[in-house]
């Protein structure tokens, strides 16, 4: 019993040195591209720095805003919802039809008889297009999980993952089919005109902080905070947090599971739905297949920070923008091969930490 | 029992009529190239018999050829092999109209008519080969405006070549076609590589840019392309300072664009399609990229690219094989938009060279035509080849054309457009 025990200790101690040592050698190697890039032969100036840094914090955000849906799903219902990228491209389309619907409602003023409401009102545009995209997004996001989950609960582990890759298919062909397969562009208002912004002097060149870039940084760090505001404080977070602990003792506590998990679904669409806005207005494509993307780059990210982990799920968006836009310029690698980095990244820390960044050692029953 | 016995004859039954079916596949693809080596004997064997006739000129006994004869009466007929149905439907339909219009301004010779005959090859190979399999054993077809996709041609090629049928491609662009020393094989149209060295003598000439960067998409296309301005720019003393790929599909380029912004170019020659490039054309500013001249290849060029990026494509270049505006262009659009209502250039670009291609070939038989005196029509099979390939100043829509040796005649070189209040305008020359 006792050599047992020994053994099995040792086998932990031989890992765990292979993974610091491996962890050195890799923590010097990126100090040393650090110090070859920026101080030995520096090949990018400050401004170049800083344009990459807020590629990859807006890209960042827009990940962690969708990577917060797959981990508030996998956290109720420990099942990944693959169709969370499409719910993101449906949010994106009602985002899109509200300006187009707006641009043609006149609102004529004296000094310009041709303005249309988008332009005459863009502040109200955009809360429109967020509360018409969010709420289509929710309500697909409610649906998906009546049509597509529910029926399925008590099914093997495999089959509503099989019922979500189907989900994501249909919910593709069917924009297809409704909106066409050609891309479309994001009609802004005049004062959110994509690449217009406010010109930052730094290191010699001037650095254009657009508008978009901070409407879509702001707008998500402000869902963020509430999010975590309505998971840490509220009673309907309280009680998603109960269902996620164990589904039988919440409802024998009285929680309605089935009510919570519907909350969850509309919570994690309307955080996709943002996120489509967001990513219509900044980026200015919205076409069917737009969610593909995006959606496995994020539920990458929320892998990296821990599945299941609202912070993690956060800082795992940031960490991967920050790693696509920074990372081929600090190793010094080609940009296309930002994706490898990216994934690549993925299995270091799926060997070293197999619960991602900040996951935590789950129970038995957990898992 | 009995049924066990009958269920495994019939198996064995099937299985060797699958082995007999997938036997004779290969023993029938010598039978159609059979077929074409017989067909030259078709066609000689009137050309032999009718030669000794009273009134046929001399050249057609000692054609390699012989000669095609036409009795008064009969057309001269031009074959265009081309897709009609499917998918690339568009570009056949466009090619043939184009080349229809050049039939009906082509007038007659000594009274001869002439006759566009258009058979659909899919743009395949196996098509390619089963049209001109066709075309050879008709006496009366003496060119071909043709084909349309390099795959069709490269399979066509070898057929007329036995057959002595001369071709004049509006289309295919694959650069390796004139490299297989084919007597009969000659294009119009520039080929890629013709079209990157082009854009980098634009570049280094006209526009004085020295240091220019690449990106390209990853594709055979986009990727090729870049790689051929790439080496003729730097052939001409130019400095690349960036040569950069992009994951097609994407919808934001700024940090691959900033990367490229740091090694400070004058310019940027980019290879591939409209979607990425209208996408790094609306980033370019804010990736510190603002002055930079975007020029695109003739992937980019069209109405949906200026759409998609307003403003932003202001002073962009693009390339196009629309030929510059001409007296001669604006009669061809419209006699175009008359016989087809729909506007020249809208269903493919190659419309121009298709008219410019059997036209070509129509004043080239012309020039090779002997009226016999029994007042036959002789057109000397190999006396007609060797005129399509030392066609010389031949006045078309795209401009003067002229053959060299390997069969390429797009002298003229693509046109280069500039964005202008949302159009594109011919760029200076």
């Amino acid at each position: 019993m006792a050599t047992e025990s020994k053994v099995h200790k040792k086998n932990i101690s031989t890992y765990k040195i292979v993974q610091i040592v491996l962890g050195v050698l890799f923590g010097g190697y990126l100090a040393w591209r650090l110090y070859q890039i920026l101080i030995a032969n520096p090949v990018y100036g400050a401004d170049t720095w800083l344009r990459f840094a807020i590629a990859g914090i807006i890209l960042g955000s827009v990940y962690a805003l969708v990577a917060i849906g797959y981990t508030l799903v996998y956290g109720i219902l420990h099942m990944i919802n693959f169709a969370h990228g499409d719910i993101m491209m449906i949010g994106a389309f009602g985002g899109y039809f509200v300006f187009e619907g707006l641009k043609n409602i006149p609102a004529p003023t004296s000094a310009d008889p041709g303005l249309n409401f988008l332009n005459a009102h863009p502040v109200i545009s955009v809360i429109l297009a967020f509360v018409v995209g969010i709420s289509i997004a929710a309500l697909s996001g409610y649906f998906l999980e009546r049509i597509a989950y529910r029926p399925l609960r008590n099914a093997p582990r495999l089959v509503p993952l099989i019922s979500a890759i189907g989900a994501s298919i249909f919910l593709e062909n069917a924009a297809m089919l409704m909106f066409g397969a050609q891309r479309r562009d994001f009609t802004n208002p005049t004062v959110l005109t994509r690449g217009e912004g406010w010109d930052l002097p730094v290191g010699g060149g001037t650095v254009i902080l657009t508008y978009t870039s901070v409407l879509t940084f702001v707008l998500s760090i402000i869902i963020l905070v509430a999010l975590y505001l309505l998971v840490q404080r509220t009673r309907m977070g309280r009680a998603m947090r109960a269902v996620a602990e164990n589904k039988n003792v919440a409802a024998l506590m009285g929680i309605n599971v089935d009510g919570i998990i519907s909350q969850t679904f509309i919570l994690s669409g309307a955080l996709a739905g943002a996120a489509g806005v967001m990513w219509g207005i900044h980026l200015g494509l919205v076409y069917y297949f737009l969610g593909f993307i995006p959606g496995i780059k994020a539920f990458t990210a929320a892998v990296l920070g821990g599945i299941g982990n609202l912070p993690g799920a956060m800082l795992g968006g940031l960490f991967l923008g920050a790693v696509e836009a920074l990372g081929p310029a600090i190793l010094g690698i080609d940009f296309q091969l930002k994706d490898v980095l990216a994934f690549g990244i993925l299995i270091l820390v799926l060997i070293f930490r197999p619960t991602g960044i900040l996951g935590e050692v789950l129970s038995e029953e957990k898992v | 029992m009995f049924k066990r016995i009958s269920t495994l004859v019939s198996l064995l039954a099937l299985a060797s009529m699958m082995l007999a079916a997938c036997g004779s596949a290969p023993t029938e693809a010598p039978a159609a190239t059979e077929a074409a080596t017989e067909a030259p004997a078709a066609t000689e064997a009137p050309a032999a018999t009718e030669a000794p006739v009273a009134g046929a000129p001399e050249v057609c006994a000692t054609d390699e050829y012989g000669c095609a004869v036409f009795k008064p009466g009969e057309s001269i007929k031009i074959g265009m092999g081309a897709p009609m149905t499917g998918d690339y439907a568009a570009f056949g339909i466009d090619i043939s109209q184009g080349a229809m219009i050049a039939i009906q301004d082509a007038g007659d010779v000594n009274g001869f008519k002439f006759e566009l005959v258009t058979e659909d090859d899919g743009g395949s190979p196996e098509g390619g080969a089963a049209v001109a399999n066709k075309f050879v054993t008709d006496p009366a077809i003496v060119a071909i405006a043709g084909h349309i996709f390099s795959g069709a041609t490269n399979a066509a090629m070898p057929i007329y070549e036995k057959a002595g049928v001369p071709m004049m491609s509006p289309s295919a662009t694959n650069p390796d076609l004139t490299k297989q020393s084919s007597k009969v094989f000659n294009r119009l149209v520039f080929t890629d590589a013709d079209q990157g060295r082009f854009a980098a003598e634009y570049l280094f000439n006209k526009l004085a840019i020295t240091k220019l960067a690449v990106i390209h998409d990853g594709s055979s296309y986009g990727q090729g392309l870049a790689q051929v301005t790439n080496d003729e720019f730097i052939k001409l003393g130019g400095e690349v300072v960036d040569f950069t790929a992009i994951t097609p599909g994407e919808s934001d380029y700024s940090a691959t664009l900033a990367d490229v912004a740091s090694k400070q170019p004058q310019a940027i020659y980019f290879g591939g399609y409209n979607a990425e490039a209208a996408v790094i054309v609306n980033q370019m500013k804010q990736s510190g990229l603002d002055g930079v001249i975007f020029f695109g290849d003739d992937g980019t060029f069209g109405q949906d690219f200026l759409d998609r990026t307003a403003a932003n494509s202001e002073g962009t270049y693009s390339t196009s094989l629309v030929p510059p505006a001409s007296e001669a262009r604006s009669k061809f659009d419209a006699a175009y938009e008359a016989a087809y209502q729909t506007p020249a250039g809208k269903l493919s670009p190659y419309t121009w060279t298709a008219y410019d291609s059997a036209a070509s070939l129509i004043a080239t038989i012309k020039s090779v035509a002997i009226l016999g005196e029994d007042g036959n029509l002789y057109i000397p099979r190999s006396a007609l080849v060797a005129a399509v390939r030392s066609i010389k100043d031949y006045p078309g829509l795209s401009g003067q054309v002229t053959c060299q040796e390997n069969g390429e005649c797009a002298s003229s070189g693509p046109t280069f457009y500039i964005a202008k209040d949302g159009a594109w305008v011919e760029a200076e020359k």
